[in-house]
């Protein structure tokens, strides 16, 4: 054990700690057994405290079109609006379709899940007043705290009701930069691939058992009050408890080789090594399709859905005996508009769909708020998928369901509504 | 572990030497090494300060450079005139890659024939930029292209673009310290970005929305001007007309036909817009835009953010909005005033080192040279994978905002570990290891025999260009194992299987990674 133990008078940001942190410097302590709610855990050493649920986070970036993900095809508005794009009826993936919705054909992979029920699909959600700025629009997601200054992401809020010092609690599996989501007060961990989560020259050569470089680094590090004096402590700490994740075996040929792909392989590794991690975010880009989103012949959408569907489904089959606690949703900043524009593609819009699927999930239907029921489609110009779901309502189900965390803390201001999909909601 | 008794009573620089210093080697003269008094005379803190944030790192040739001009200020006016600098080892590059002289139609024929891959061309310009960066004498000009490349940002990657990438980028270098409202003219119906944000395909009917969104939410004038959605999509309908038949001829040209002709009206811009050719009110629109307090608000405030701190003071914002629509969009006395004010001068390492600056100073300061490539896997190819381990390949960012130019966004941990990763593999000298040359580890020391905690001073002049800290010293010799005063020469293991752990506990500190 070479990091820093959090509490330890090196670090500023492990001032403030809690219950999990309390339990995590017991476990420091040596080996033992502690009850966790009504679940009993036996802990090494050294060894981070295991997390009792998971949620993924799968941010579709760019603006998702989820009427084609999902498709109204009760709906006639829907293809009046998109002469060349729409998808007909009778293409739709077997099994799923209800009478109004059904699911792109290109989702295929994910029919096994869609009939065990473990696979749900929530329609017309989305932020409350339309936002048609990428970038301001997923900031607004992200953080979830309309009326807010405070920069926050509502993973880290999530988070933080259950803080135990540890930066693996919430991960994020990026290619650059931080999503939102996860930024905040509490330090957590980003990596890019988890064969590269490590610390260069802390190696089998740096013979000295207290770690020379691991010591190097802290003395130039412990001290630095910047945000990437933070980063750096996170990383010391976070890539000595991680080696459980990296040892676990990676199953990423089976997932196709996208980024998506190699992230969420990346992601059941990390379940799998039962670090203690509660929280991943992993993102899925290229949804901004103005242009040549395309048919069933051809576009940009086949693709996407193909990939996302069969990552999906390759990362439900990889979770082995943690699959029990791990539950998906995916996001994106806004929906697309209802009428195609002229290149085959689809502008900036309102409303989307949320997939949710895996532990506690009541799938294998489709839900849209009860009593506002679907507002049909139009095809003016400026037409979107009128928003009757708070999106931060779907979240809330889940993190009330999984967590048990106060929503009020996670979802400041909101007044919840159940919509039904999780179990014990 | 070997131990010498210091011959004198030490006396290890720390942080009150580099204020005491400031403009002179008064460290170095108490270090008993006359060659490194004479020579390694340091800038002073405001200096490197300012040299170190428009430039790619404060290198002892810079540092010369800039006392031959009289001084950082003076140093920085010469700058702000490139053309009058010559650059020669910067203009030879352009003949490493033969592929960036062609032209669109010849980039086409070859990728569609699979010869060579419109990704390849675009790895040789993201390679291009990266050695610009590194070897350019113009280093404020890089740095005002890069800035201005990533406030336009079209992704290598985006569908077509490799076409006329590399022409949209030297658009912009052309014009990255002339005004603001010339960029804004070129780029906007430049043929890269229409293709990029959909305005290439765009027509009357159905106007795409995209570009004509984005060119007042980034491009100029910004959420906060207030604009709705009748403005984005009239926005949109005067850019129509400016096509380009993408993946047949790439031929760019103005289509009448397309062009949406009925009176338009954005924030306060109105037009009759009665002629189907539409270019006369497009260059009307842009110089509405470029002009509006809006933009020079929102211009004033990404330039302090990229060049003094992530939270620049409201009144430093205001003063160069001031400056910016005083002088007519005019980018160079936006610049002057941003560094001759005092928000700027109290900024000295307020700023997070991004990927791509870090990897280019790791070259600069770690004295390695690339060489002209005579193979695809020569180190002058290798340089976007390296900016990539760390986060960020140049001109990648797959989305409309450019890549973040706050630092708190390249202070994560996958970032910090990328860093760590190639500062640690180039201080070995292990990757890249062909067309490339690495300083040998014995070219460090400052004399055949010294001491350990003068070897670490010398070390951080020459990298860090300041006297070591204590933190620092203690750092090293906790790195190495090795004692401050030990005697260390050309046979000792910290210059020999150690160095590497040495080298790189330079760059992997606050005084490399924050600026």
């Amino acid at each position: 054990m070479t990091s820093a133990a959090p509490g330890g008078d090196c670090c500023p940001e492990y001032a403030a700690l809690n219950r999990r942190s309390v339990l995590r410097g017991a476990l420091a302590l040596g080996g033992a057994t502690f009850m966790v709610g009504s679940a009993t855990v036996s802990a090494s050493a050294s060894s981070p405290t295991p997390a009792s649920a998971v949620l993924v986070v799968l941010s579709l970036r760019g603006g998702a079109d989820g009427l084609s993900l999902v498709v109204p095809y009760g709906d006639p508005g829907y293809y009046n609006a998109r002469p060349t794009i729409a998808i007909p009826q009778g293409q739709l993936l077997a099994g799923t379709t209800d009478g109004f919705f059904g699911l792109h054909p290109k989702l295929a992979p994910l029919s096994a899940m869609w009939n065990a029920g473990s696979l749900a699909a929530i329609h017309a959600t989305g932020l409350t007043v339309a936002n048609r700025s990428h970038f301001s629009a997923m900031e607004e997601v992200e953080e979830a705290d309309p009326g807010s200054s405070a920069r926050i992401g509502w993973l880290n809020r999530l988070v933080s009701t259950n803080s135990d010092g540890s930066p693996l609690q919430g991960v994020g599996i990026v290619n650059g930069t931080p999503p939102t989501e996860i930024s905040g007060p509490v330090p957590l961990m980003t990596i890019g691939s988890l064969d590269d989560a490590s610390i260069a020259a802390d190696d089998q050569w740096d013979t000295d058992p207290a770690g020379k470089r691991r010591r190097s680094l802290h003395t130039l590090w412990d001290h630095d009050r910047s945000a990437l004096g933070v980063a750096v402590r996170s990383t010391l700490q976070a890539t000595a408890d991680l080696t459980p994740a990296v040892a676990a075996v990676d199953n990423s040929a089976s997932y196709g080789g996208s980024h998506l792909g190699q992230a969420l392989a990346a992601a059941a590794r990390i379940i799998r090594g039962n670090v203690g991690t509660e929280v991943i975010t992993v993102d899925q880009g290229d949804w901004d399709m103005h242009v040549d989103l395309g048919n069933l012949d051809g576009g940009q959408m086949l693709g996407n859905a193909d990939d996302l569907a069969t990552s999906l489904a390759a990362f439900f089959g990889d979770l082995g005996d943690q699959a029990g606690k791990v539950t998906l949703v995916t996001i994106s900043e806004f929906g697309r508009r209802v009428l195609e524009n002229g290149n085959r593609g689809l502008d900036h819009g309102w409303g989307n769909v949320m997939f949710v699927a895996g532990a506690g999930v009541k799938g294998g239907r489709y839900y849209v708020d009860q009593q506002q029921g679907w507002k049909p489609l139009s095809d003016d110009l400026e037409s979107d998928l009128h928003v009757t779901t708070d999106y931060r309502n779907v979240l809330a189900e889940i993190v009330a369901a999984r967590f048990g965390s106060p929503v009020s803390k996670v979802f400041p201001g909101l007044a919840p509504r159940t919509i039904g999909f999780m179990q014990g909601a | 572990m070997p131990s010498h008794p210091p011959a004198t009573t030490p006396r290890t620089p720390g942080r009150r030497t580099v204020v005491a210093g400031a403009g002179l080697a008064v460290g170095a003269a108490t270090l008993g090494s006359p060659a490194l008094a004479a020579t390694r005379p340091l800038l002073s803190t405001q200096a490197r300060h300012l040299v170190g944030r428009f430039s790619y790192g404060v290198t002892p040739a810079l540092a010369r450079e800039v006392r031959g001009r009289g001084g950082a200020r003076a140093w920085f006016d010469w700058q702000l005139s490139p053309g009058r600098i010559s650059d020669r080892q910067g203009d030879a590059l352009l003949g490493w890659f033969p592929h960036l002289s062609w032209s669109t139609s010849r980039i086409a024929a070859e990728n569609d024939s699979g010869r060579v891959g419109g990704w390849e061309v675009m790895a040789d310009y993201q390679n291009w930029l990266l050695l610009r960066r590194m070897k350019s004498r113009h280093q404020v000009l890089e740095t005002m292209t890069e800035f201005w490349e990533n406030h336009f940002n079209v992704p290598v990657s985006a569908d077509g673009v490799y076409t006329y990438r590399k022409h949209y980028g030297d658009v912009i270098r052309a014009r990255a310290l002339d005004s603001f409202e010339s960029l804004l003219q070129a780029v906007s119906v430049h043929p890269a970005m229409g293709m990029y944000l959909g305005n290439a395909v765009s027509d009357k009917d159905h106007p795409n929305e995209n570009q004509g969104r984005e060119l007042l939410e980034l491009h100029t004038v910004g959420l906060a001007a207030g604009y709705d959605e009748s403005d984005v999509v009239d926005s949109a309908r005067i850019l129509t007309g400016w096509r380009v038949d993408m993946w047949d001829t790439w031929a760019a040209f103005y289509d009448r036909g397309s062009h949406y002709r009925k009176p338009v009206h954005v924030l306060g811009f109105r037009s009759a817009n009665g002629s189907g050719d539409g270019r006369k009110v497009t260059r009307e629109y842009l110089h509405y835009l470029a002009h509006h307090p809006a933009t020079a608000q929102h211009l004033a405030a990404k330039l302090a953010v990229a060049f003094v701190s992530d939270t620049p003071p409201a009144s430093l914002v205001r003063h160069l909005a001031h400056v910016y629509l005083r002088h007519g969009t005019q980018i160079r006395p936006v610049l002057r005033a941003l560094v001759d004010s005092s928000e700027f001068r109290h900024s000295v390492g307020e700023k997070i080192r991004d990927p791509e600056n870090d990897l280019v100073a790791t070259y600069r300061l770690m004295g390695v040279d690339v060489a002209k490539p005579t193979d695809p896997d020569r180190a002058a190819h290798q340089l976007l994978w390296q900016a990539s381990t760390m986060g960020m390949m140049p001109m990648s960012w797959p989305a409309p905002n450019g890549q973040p130019i706050a630092g708190a966004a390249w202070a994560s941990p996958s970032r910090v570990m990328g860093s760590m990763s190639t500062h640690y593999t180039m201080a070995g000298g292990w990757w890249p290891n062909k067309g490339i040359h690495y300083p040998k580890p014995t070219s460090w020391l400052p004399a055949p025999t010294t001491r350990f905690d003068h070897l670490v001073d010398h070390l951080a002049r020459q990298i860090l260009h300041r006297p070591a800290s204590d933190t620092l010293q203690q750092a090293c010799r906790e790195a190495v194992a090795t004692g401050g005063h030990e005697q260390v020469d050309k046979n000792h293991p910290v210059m020999l299987w150690l160095f590497p752990r040495l080298l790189t506990t330079f760059f992997d500190s606050p005084d490399f990674l924050r600026r």
